[in-house]
């Protein structure tokens, strides 16, 4: 022993100037936390914030926004107050004259009551008291809330620059896509979430989304209660800010919820076993936050004014289609979010259905209103006529009491009665506004369709789309309604509430407790009148209504091409996808009319192929590209996700402006670049966004791609279940007169406006010869529709008009031609409705039914798509 | 949420408790120890020795291997006592849990303090049993070690999947990984919580936090 430890030491000898231990042998260099972005604590937090800060356009731009709010806010109370307090309106009106000496003319400063004076007044008023607190506390609330805020999102800045690498100055260029790309790229190398190697975008789109997906599932399965009957008013949907908000605080963060934390529902509430007790304390709960409401309401009121005005500038901010005299409610806003949906992309499609759906609104003027505003749009128009002549022929008129009053007041009179009276040159055609809408908004309830014209589904429609006045109305009683709502709806529905959050919750691994619904799996929540028949396991309870998870599912998939859905999931998705396009070739295929086939079927492969065949649609329209297009159009969709974004744009650069030049000339033209059109208008809008085309353009082709299935679905959906029983969300409670009754797409409907100009002359008897339909047709287009184009528009029609009749004619033919098949099969339908289920894959596609049955929906398809077209060219 | 979370679940008499959670904890933080770390020049380090001792259980057939720092015996015994005192004082039916928390530090600008970020929760839950008689506690006896056991072997599986570890920190921030306080180990940093009975929901005081939080929020 002694001996070797000799023999070491000696060894150890030659290494001089380390002592002796293992520390040489292992040398380790530390990693070290080269970023702090790994394992983020509160991730759902924190997505949210680089979601807000994404959607605020950056740093500076929010911090300014929010500064000039706060600033705002000073500004109005202080002024308010002012106006109310310290002014003499005596002498402004000039009922008390001022004794100046040396001068007869008053002047501003005269009219201000003294600082004493005013302070005085101030004071004595307890209401004004009471009003300035409660502004003084919101300010406060505010302030803190913005600096808390910019001490975050300092974070969330540092974030983007240093580990997204991106600066703030290109943020709003950006396409959140991008920015969710790079949150995935760098979740391998910081880990910023630790349960797993990998982020997918559901991960995101899960935590950003987690209570509200939970609120979209509620108002889905009609779990909330926000559809009164009150005695005189009907049915009508009430659902506020306010109510939202309580809803909020009762589920999910107030004190005592379901929800342990932002990520985890409270152990308790996922067993069965003590569900009675659970919904007990939930009640309890429930009456405790309505009393509190009830006893704060003068509280919140004062609060809802001022936060009204706020979000309201927020909102007219966020949203341009805001500043018409409807908007979207929140009651429809949920009911038309998909599972997994941003508040951008939800906000973006409503947007574009917005137009279509004032004018759908619009269409239901009544008639005993419109006698009434005419004859008082009569006479005032004459009082203001005969005060105008006067006032030319001499101002001193202007000079007598209330002559300026009483134009104003006359004029804005006229105004108001114009609304009321239609255009006479306007003819409108509800049902296919509706089905612009659909493409849009996506949801509807079952009997909407083929009774489009009817008042009830105005009705009804009119609580997705309600005046603004009504919704600012409605905020304004929320706080004395909400409590009532609150104790003695809500609080009877707790044990369904309890029972909802056992069932629909699932836990996944690295996103925590989410709403399952939201995992848009199509087995447990499939419904199988939305094709997913034998793909579904679920029961009637666990199906989602109106095909939400197909149409999630679908929406999801397209706006994130990235994406990898679990198995079952990319076959459902692809056997759409495949049918979608094999119907669009189908159609063509089963009318071999060289001439008429290149049009419907270029229309679609171009709606969903993108750019390529966009471009050989305009400029090889005449060619024989029939073996051309149909190679390209198998790959279509691939195509548009393959795209690389620089190749693309240029692509797209081109065959937009193509879409401009030939973009007016025919109505199927249109239809083609009614992509384009939308495309166009945002960067018209902000044409320095150059950079950020590629991205909008892409995402423009995934909205019309969401479009077209969106409307496929529906028709499939419509087709299937036409004779069996269905179910409405809408009206679960009354099984009305539902669309079955009226074979809605052969019938002639009653209204002569409502009849659609394509579907007039598609029917072979209405068309004398396919050379005079063109005409025709677009004549009546231009008038049926109004508002023919703009005066550069005009021109480029005049120049184009060869070719858009042609290709009109050609469009028309095709319609036609399918047409007849549809027909005689919609009797069949009828008499045997199962045998026309969606076919299962392998079904051949020589058997008659299933053709037929394809080219009725891509018919259905393309006559959306020219509607869509002919909103768009207006 | 962003932690891993492992439940254990134990079915112990009352003069068990002690034992079976010494147990646990030193085994898990064992397998979460390192040696201290002396820093070079250049930006390296090496990695002490740790020294590891054999603990024989009086109530329960089973020996344990636990490292052989005094100091860090002390601190968990503390805390298992003071959890078995409660549970014994608690007078309901004797289930109570004990979780050992993994956290890092993050340090943070000034209006905010340093987060604590876990990274890996344990958390032992423990049902207490009353025995009749001395045959009964015998057969526990033996029972019980046989599933401490079998929780060892799930402890080391666990902790042999390759999944997320704080990165090794540079001299710096040593502190904001591992406890440093110890001298001749130097563990993650954790924390020791106990919980009486089932559930007592969130404390007043998160709720509080969280609703400041949640109005303050965008």
């Amino acid at each position: 022993m002694a001996h070797f430890d000799t023999e070491y030491q000696r060894l150890e000898a030659s290494y001089s100037d380390s002592p002796p231990g293992e520390e040489n042998l292992l040398m380790h260099v530390p990693e070290g936390a080269k970023s702090q972005w790994h394992h983020i604590e509160n991730l759902d937090l924190f997505f949210q914030r680089v979601y807000n800060l994404h959607q605020k356009n950056g740093f500076t731009c929010m911090l300014l926004g929010e500064i000039f709010e706060l600033v705002q806010l000073l500004f109005v109370v202080g002024f308010t107050v002012f106006l109310a307090n310290c002014v003499d309106y005596d002498i402004l009106f000039a009922n008390k004259f001022v004794n100046h000496t040396d001068s007869s003319k008053v002047t501003l400063p005269d009219a201000f009551l003294p600082v004493d004076v005013c302070s005085a007044r101030i004071r004595d008023n307890s209401f004004v008291i009471f009003v300035l607190i409660i502004s003084g506390v919101f300010w406060l609330h505010r302030l803190v809330k913005f600096i808390y805020n910019v001490c975050c999102y300092w974070e969330i800045r540092s974030f983007y620059i240093n580990a997204l690498k991106m600066t703030m100055s290109e943020l709003p260029y950006a396409t959140w896509q991008e920015v969710q790309a790079r949150i995935v790229e760098i979740q391998k190398e910081h880990q910023i979430c630790i349960h797993k190697k990998e982020l997918t975008e559901l991960d995101i789109y899960h935590r950003i989304l987690r209570f509200k997906n939970y609120m979209v599932a509620m108002v889905n399965k009609s779990l909330l209660p926000v559809r009164f009957r009150p005695p005189v008013l009907g049915e009508c949907v009430f659902y506020t800010r306010g109510l939202k908000y309580n809803f909020e605080l009762i589920f999910f963060w107030g004190p005592g919820s379901l929800f342990e934390n932002e990520w985890s529902l409270k152990q308790e509430y996922k067993r069965g076993g003590n569900r009675l007790e659970l919904a007990d304390r939930l009640a309890s709960r429930i009456l405790w936050i309505g009393i509190a409401n009830l006893l704060l309401c003068p509280v919140i009121l004062v609060w809802q004014i001022l936060y009204a005005f706020f979000s309201y500038t927020e909102v007219i901010k966020r949203e341009p289609g805001s500043l018409g005299a409807r908007c979207w409610s929140l009651y429809g806003r949920c009911y038309l979010r998909h599972f997994n949906e941003l508040d951008h992309e939800l906000m973006s499609r409503l947007s574009k259905g917005y137009k279509a759906a004032s004018k759908y609104m619009n269409c239901f003027l009544s008639p005993l209103l419109t006698v009434v505003a005419k004859n008082v749009a009569f006479f005032a128009g004459s009082l203001l006529a005969v005060l105008i002549a006067l006032t030319i022929y001499d101002e001193d008129v202007l000079a007598v009491e209330h002559v300026l009053s009483s134009i104003t007041l006359l004029g804005v009179c006229i105004t108001v009665c114009r609304s009321f009276i239609p255009d006479k040159h306007m003819v409108f055609c509800p049902e296919q506004l509706l089905r612009v809408i659909l493409a849009h908004i996506h949801y509807m309830p079952d009997h909407w369709q083929g009774n489009a014209h009817r008042y009830e589904t105005r009705d009804q429609f009119s609580q997705l789309f309600q005046y603004k006045a009504v919704f600012i109305l409605e905020e304004l009683i929320s706080p004395v309604v909400t409590p009532i709502i609150l104790i003695f709806c809500l609080r009877r529905k707790s044990l369904e509430i309890i029972d909802f959050f056992r069932n629909f919750t699932v836990e996944v691994v690295g996103v925590g407790d989410t709403c399952s619904f939201a995992q848009m799996d199509i087995r447990q929540h499939g419904h199988p009148a939305w094709m997913s028949e034998g793909k579904t396991e679920a029961s009637i309870y666990q199906q989602a209504e109106d095909g939400k998870t197909e149409l999630s599912l679908m929406h999801f998939a397209i706006t994130n091409p990235q994406w990898h859905p679990p198995q079952e999931t990319t076959h459902f998705i692809s056997q759409l996808k495949e049918r979608v396009h094999r119907e669009a070739t189908g159609a063509s295929d089963t009318h071999p009319l060289s001439l008429s086939e290149s049009e419907p079927r270029s229309l679609i492969a171009n709606l969903l192929g993108g750019p390529s065949t966009l471009n050989s649609v305009h400029f090889g329209r005449d060619s024989s590209l029939t073996n051309h297009a149909a190679a390209g159009l198998s790959d279509g969709a691939s195509a548009l996700r393959s795209l690389s974004p620089i190749s693309s744009s240029l692509h797209l650069k081109g065959s937009l402006s193509a879409a401009h030049r030939a973009g007016h000339t025919s109505a199927m033209s249109k239809a083609m670049a009614s992509s384009g059109t939308d495309a166009r208008t945002v960067s018209s809008g902000s044409s320095a966004w150059e950079g950020q085309l590629t991205s909008l353009v892409l995402s423009e082709y995934a909205s019309t791609e969401m479009s077209i299935h969106a409307l496929y679905m529906h028709e499939l959906h419509k087709q299937q279940s036409r004779g069996e029983h269905s179910r409405h969300t809408w009206h679960r409670q009354e099984s009305d007169e539902s669309s079955d009754s009226v074979p809605d797409e052969v019938r002639s409907e009653p209204n002569p406006h409502s009849r659609n100009f394509p579907r007039s002359h598609t029917f072979p008897t209405t068309v004398p010869s396919p050379s005079a339909i063109p005409t025709s047709a677009s004549a009546t287009s231009s008038t049926m529709l109004g508002q023919g184009g703009a005066s550069s528009q005009s021109s480029t029609q005049q120049r184009y008009s060869g070719p858009a009749t042609d290709s009109f004619g050609a469009g028309g033919k095709v319609v036609r031609s399918a047409r007849v098949p549809m027909g005689g099969w919609a009797e069949d339908g009828q008499a045997a409705p199962r045998r026309h289920e969606p076919l299962p894959e392998e079904s051949s596609e020589d058997e008659m039914p299933p053709h037929v049955h394809k080219v009725n929906a891509v018919c259905v398809c393309v006559m959306g798509y020219v509607d869509v077209a002919c909103l768009h060219c207006k | 949420m962003n932690c891993r979370s492992e439940v254990l679940e134990v079915t112990v008499e009352a003069r068990q408790v002690e034992e079976a959670m010494l147990a646990l904890l030193h085994t898990i933080l064992l397998h979460r120890s390192t040696g201290k770390f002396h820093y070079k020049k250049e930006g390296t380090y090496s990695i002490g020795t740790v020294g590891t001792l054999d603990f024989d259980c009086d109530f329960i057939d089973f020996t344990f291997v636990r490292v052989s720092s005094e100091e860090l015996d002390r601190v968990i015994r503390k805390a298992v006592s003071e959890f078995k005192d409660a549970l014994g004082n608690s007078g309901s039916d004797g289930m109570g849990q004990i979780s050992l928390e993994f956290y890092q530090k993050k340090k943070s600008r000034w209006p905010f303090s340093d987060e604590c970020i876990p990274w890996e929760v344990w958390s032992i839950k423990v049902n207490v049993v009353n025995l009749a008689n001395e045959q009964e506690r015998q057969i526990c006896r033996e029972k019980v070690g046989e599933k401490l056991g079998e929780k060892v072997i799930n402890v080391v599986e666990v902790i042999n999947r390759h999944e997320y570890l704080p990165k090794m920190p540079t001299q710096s921030e040593v502190d904001n990984v591992f406890d440093t306080s110890l001298k001749d180990v130097q563990p993650y940093l954790y924390k020791i919580t106990f919980q009486i009975t089932d559930s007592l929901g969130t404390s007043v005081s998160t709720t509080m936090r969280r609703l400041i939080k949640d109005t303050l929020a965008l």
